[in-house]
């Protein structure tokens, strides 16, 4: 943990870069933010559902016959 | 590698640029938005528009569907492709969509591209959706029609018998009204789907000599190989062994009983048994010459004297399959589905092989069995009678 003294202004992000290199940049997060929300996460979610729905489709063939009158 | 560590660097710790309001609106938003995809491509997917932008689908059942009620009718109410064919309850329909991809190769591959193609795998796809019908009640049909909103006094007389007995027992619409939407599959000119995969069966059969068969769907007889000269004809589920074969013709032994007072033109099954195995013409009943004479024997009951014989006569090859097994399992299965509408059914062997005739006569009008089905039902019935079951009274 980075403690700072209260007089001291709030380190620039490049000061922060030189003491603590890992911390990201604005564009970074930006960048991380756009590609999870946009792509990452829309895919993931199809890729769960469609594997669900294959998963079911597979055992209504094989184990489950075709589905009842479950509503 | 690079850049998958930087995100996972920039992911794995609280934001310092971006404030957290932003973050939980635009991932707000964004989800609004993926659902809305989501739901819109699914809706997308169940449109008549879509279903038929494959011509497989349009130069086929479309065309079919365009002559039935669920197109047009009295009261302008119709029904697209995905209304009976895609299930409502969300996890069904997600392995429906899923199941898609099925019709995806079949587009990529040309399973069904042409109308032969087609045509011989309409039974195929056909069975599917009875089998999804029948083990769902038709619930898709369910979803527009209701036998609790069914005005009885309405419908003309034949629907109301019909259509009372199947709501009090929730009957599932497919057991009779096979074909309401599309054509039914109608291989080997049989106007049954029933009979279309015994037909098919069939057709594929290799016949050699000496083997015992049974005959798929009624057989034209005729005395020589050239089938010029119509001798009669064989029924359904009837056994032969054949005797020759040439070409496209195969000759038949006919092993019967019949009387031997009149014409003796019914061959039966079995000695005393009204179970039809063949209908000859007069002039070759009557040639006691074709025929081959075993046992004679009176029936007490009529004082009619019966005799065992064999004829030997020639049919087309193609109709007859090894074993009657699936026949007589089809038969039981029709029987249960179409005649527990109104009562429970009677088991086969509740009556004998003379009985059954007339209480199937009285009772079939009541169902909606094409002629062949019709006579395989009867055949089996007679087969499965009390003359033929140990035990029963």
């Amino acid at each position: 943990m980075h403690h700072q003294e209260n007089s001291k202004l709030r380190e620039s992000n490049m000061e922060q870069s030189e003491h603590h290199p890992e911390v990201p940049t604005a564009k970074q997060e930006w960048l991380s933010f756009l590609f999870v929300t946009v792509i990452l996460m829309p895919f993931l979610a199809v890729a769960v559902v469609g594997g669900y729905g294959f998963t079911v489709w597979m055992l209504q063939v094989f184990v489950l016959g075709p589905p009842g009158t479950g509503s | 590698m690079k850049a998958i560590m930087a995100l996972w660097n920039t992911l794995k710790r609280p934001p310092v640029h971006i404030s957290l309001g932003i973050i939980i609106i635009a991932s707000f938003a964004a989800g609004i938005i993926f659902w809305g995809g989501f739901n819109t491509a699914m809706e997308y997917t169940n449109t008549e528009q879509f279903c038929v932008s494959c011509h497989e689908m349009e130069n086929n059942v479309y065309q079919e569907l365009q002559t039935t009620v669920h197109w047009q009718n009295r009261s302008g109410v119709r029904a697209i492709c995905s209304d009976c064919h895609v299930p409502h309850n969300w996890t069904d329909k997600m392995a429906r969509k899923m199941q898609a991809s099925k019709e995806v190769w079949g587009k990529i591959f040309g399973t069904i591209n042409t109308r032969e193609k087609f045509e011989a795998k309409r039974l195929e796809m056909a069975q599917r959706e009875w089998d999804r019908f029948k083990a769902n009640g038709s619930l898709e049909c369910r979803n527009c029609h209701d036998y609790n909103s069914m005005d009885w006094a309405k419908m003309s007389d034949e629907a109301r018998r019909m259509m009372a007995p199947a709501a009090e027992r929730n009957q599932s619409c497919m057991d009779c009204h096979k074909g309401i939407a599309h054509h039914l599959p109608a291989q080997m000119g049989s106007e049954d789907p029933l009979m279309a995969a015994f037909a098919q069966e069939a057709n594929a059969t290799r016949l050699a000599a000496g083997n015992a068969y049974f005959t798929a769907k009624p057989v034209q007889l005729f005395t020589d190989p050239g089938l010029t000269q119509p001798a009669g004809t064989l029924a359904m589920a009837t056994e032969v062994t054949v005797a020759d074969l040439e070409g496209d013709s195969v000759q038949l032994e006919i092993a019967a009983w019949r009387k031997e007072k009149g014409f003796g033109r019914v061959l039966y099954e079995d000695f005393g048994q009204n179970i039809v195995s063949a209908i000859l013409e007069r002039d070759i009943a009557q040639q006691d010459s074709a025929f081959a004479y075993h046992e004679k024997k009176e029936d007490e009951l009529t004082g009619l004297p019966w005799a065992e014989v064999s004829v030997k006569l020639w049919a087309q090859s193609g109709a007859y399959i090894p074993r009657p097994d699936a026949m007589w399992q089809s038969a039981d299965q029709t029987y249960r589905d179409a005649c527990s509408v109104c009562h429970a059914e009677p088991d086969p062997e509740h009556f004998s092989a003379n009985s059954w005739p007339a209480m199937f006569a009285g009772m079939v009008g009541f169902t909606n069995l094409g002629q062949n089905t019709q006579d395989l039902v009867l055949k089996y019935l007679q087969k499965h009678s009390s003359d033929y079951v140990q035990g029963s009274h």
